[in-house]
């Protein structure tokens, strides 16, 4: 039985113990699960990974060249095999950050693996409070950058926005040296009003890196969030986005990108709650799908009765590039209110052979004009990115499909 | 230049190019007209080298060398060019990346270092003024919402740019108003030296007021039925096609 590992466990904690026994007494999510249909989670734990609860002892260190990306951000909290590591951070002093210990581990009952587990066996996280009418234009980097094998780490963040703020973060999952691991994260991000917050998950762990991320977020009044989620390899990835738009006027953006090729499997859920009238919601996800990859995209937007004058806009978009790549699609309306602007649309296609044409008619050659293509179809999503973000990701994509230019 | 000898083409089986010849030298413009369905377009696109085309006899060569051995984008490094008569949409490319790989790919099979930006931009400048487009078309996607006459303009553009020994014209005129009309014609006339020449595929002898041919080519049901001078076009401007379908 996969879960084994679990149950030979014991924690000091009484919280987090009794996290533990929730997740075992779940049980790990299966496939007849309606939720986890095509999401294969218990081959996760078919590795041979281990928990290390005392990752706090170790002497953690790694070299900041494996990381180029760090070398150039101003803000970075990060952290390295699930732990803190301060002497490669620096953040905005004038505001809150703490970071997870046991002592503020708290009561759990989610019903959902996933967290409990998450709460049980934490090592870290960021714990934030930004200020009321703190204006950062500097990116915010938190950084997970995996280096000892066959480990399980799980992260929590809690960040607390308050009023009037404008912050960017933004989440890298890195795994520099191409080890076997799975990190299960959670964050918590509460906006307060007229706040404006922009996020960005890359997510490059390459082709033995499993990862479960879940987010969840809480807009109050005339709020905006944005939320890029941005899948660049991965073995199985699950994203669980939950919005709850507990503001009127509140909006967000949710635009999400998953590039994958060879086996990777990558499944994104999202759940908006639209609570409060004259709230907006728009989400566009696409993916690019090579070799034998699978996607996976459930998109559930819920207008409350009371939440009239709400628009929510969805699109789900796939590009296929080989016939044995997969994608299931599933995008969910529930409206209760009836004066409401909705939509959703999900499509899958291929190059087309006209376009294909025109670029070869043009003398580039037929891989070239198919890897500009491909890159065109992502360009919607990655001119959402910042600059540094962007150039990132195309980067990869460029190495992926082996342009030049 | 070209050498076209008894090509006879089907698609899925229908025979549309029924035994086309036809010898192109440097320096010639040749117009082939004909009514809607005589192959006119299918001629083009077999010269360009786009898929679903089946030859099932006959050779084109050019420069001496068998055209239908080359895949499209080699026999556009050599210097074919087929201006498109509906131009397509590629939204997130956009021109100037779109040129770029273009010219860079050409030059890469002449064994040219790859150009410099600053020699590229001011090309793309000069070459703009020829086809009169607007400074923000270089950003902007290829030609994604641009109107049917900024489209063919981009044609021409992107000919300016890949400068093709050969250049084919499928009904470029078509949808054109009279100052596009002349924009494009202007255009080629321009680019027409010695060293190139040029087929005008088209329906009207309107074009040809601007772009003069030093040969007319009639098609008619796959086939060239009748050649003559830029007079040949005035006639049949006067007379319709119907004299070849009693024939």
């Amino acid at each position: 039985m996969s879960l084994e590992i679990l149950k030979n466990i014991q924690l000091k904690d009484k919280n987090q113990q009794q996290s533990l026994e929730n997740a075992i007494s779940i049980g790990s999510p299966s496939m007849k699960h309606e939720e986890w249909k095509y999401t294969y989670y218990n081959k996760i734990f078919q590795n041979p990974f281990e928990v290390n609860i005392d990752t706090k002892n170790e002497n953690q260190k790694i070299d900041a060249e494996l990381v180029p990306l760090l070398q150039e951000e101003k803000y970075k909290l990060v952290f390295v095999d699930g732990q803190f590591i301060a002497e490669l951070s620096y953040f905005p002093q004038s505001q809150k950050f703490s970071f997870w210990n046991n002592n503020n581990v708290t009561e759990s009952d989610s019903k959902d693996f996933l967290l409990e587990l998450n709460n049980a066996l934490v090592s870290d996280g960021v714990f934030v409070e930004i200020q009321d009418g703190f204006i950062e234009e500097e990116n915010i980097g938190i950084y997970y950058i995996a280096t000892k094998p066959n480990q399980i780490f799980n992260l929590k963040n809690k960040v607390k926005i308050g009023k009037n703020v404008q912050v960017k973060f933004s989440e890298y999952f890195i795994n520099p040296n191409n080890i076997s691991t799975y990190y299960n994260t959670v964050s918590q991000i509460d906006i307060d009003k007229n706040s404006i917050v922009v996020w960005d998950k890359i997510q490059d762990g390459g082709e033995l890196y499993y990862l479960t991320d879940n987010t969840f977020v809480k807009q109050e009044k005339s709020s905006v969030f944005t939320i890029n989620t941005i899948t660049v390899s991965g073995n199985i990835v699950r994203n669980n986005l939950v919005i709850d738009v507990n503001g009127e006027y509140a909006e967000n953006h949710m635009n999400g990108l998953y590039l994958l090729h060879g086996q990777a499997h990558c499944d994104n859920r999202t759940l908006v709650r639209h609570n409060e009238p004259n709230t907006n919601s728009n989400e566009l996800y696409k993916g690019i799908l090579a070799d034998h990859a699978t996607g996976v995209f459930n998109g559930k937007i819920i207008v409350d009765q009371k939440a009239q004058k709400t628009n929510a806009f969805q699109s789900n978009r796939n590009l296929l590039l080989s016939n044995d790549a997969n994608i299931y699609t599933k995008p969910q309306l529930e409206i209760f209110a009836d004066d409401v602007k909705c939509s959703h649309g999900a499509t899958s296609s291929q190059i087309e052979d006209s376009e294909l044409f025109y670029l070869q008619a043009r003398g580039i050659g037929k891989e070239m004009s198919r890897s500009l293509l491909t890159l065109a179809f992502a360009g919607e999503v990655l001119d959402k990115l910042s600059d540094r973000n962007k150039q990132f990701v195309e980067d990869k994509i460029f190495t992926t499909l082996g342009i030049n230019i | 230049m070209l050498q076209i000898k008894n090509l006879h083409v089907s698609i899925d089986g229908r025979e549309i190019l029924k035994g086309f010849s036809l010898e192109i030298n440097k320096g010639e413009i040749h117009a082939i007209m004909g009514p809607n369905g005589t192959g006119k377009s299918t001629l083009g696109n077999v010269l360009a080298g786009k898929d679903g085309y089946e030859i099932t006899s006959g050779e084109i060569l050019f420069n001496g060398e068998n055209l239908l051995e080359l895949e499209a984008h080699e026999r556009a490094q050599k210097g074919l060019f087929l201006a498109f008569q509906y131009p397509v949409e590629i939204p997130g490319v956009s021109n100037a990346n779109f040129l770029k790989a273009a010219v860079n790919e050409q030059r890469k099979a002449m064994g040219l270092e790859p150009i410099a930006p600053g020699e590229f931009l001011k090309m793309m400048r000069e070459k703009m003024e020829l086809v009169e487009m607007k400074k923000d078309f270089i950003s902007r996607s290829v030609n994604q919402g641009f109107s049917g006459g900024e489209k063919k303009r981009n044609e021409i553009f992107q000919m300016a740019m890949l400068n093709p020994q050969l250049a084919i014209l499928d009904e470029t005129d078509s949808g054109l108003d009279i100052d596009a009309l002349r924009i494009v014609a202007n255009g080629v006339n321009k680019l027409h030296t010695p060293e190139n020449a040029f087929i005008v595929i088209t329906h009207y002898q309107r074009l040809l007021d601007y772009i003069v041919p030093d040969f007319v080519h009639v098609m008619f049901d796959g086939k060239i039925v009748k050649t003559g001078d830029k007079n040949l076009a005035l006639e049949l401007e006067a007379k319709g096609y119907e004299q070849f379908e009693l024939a």
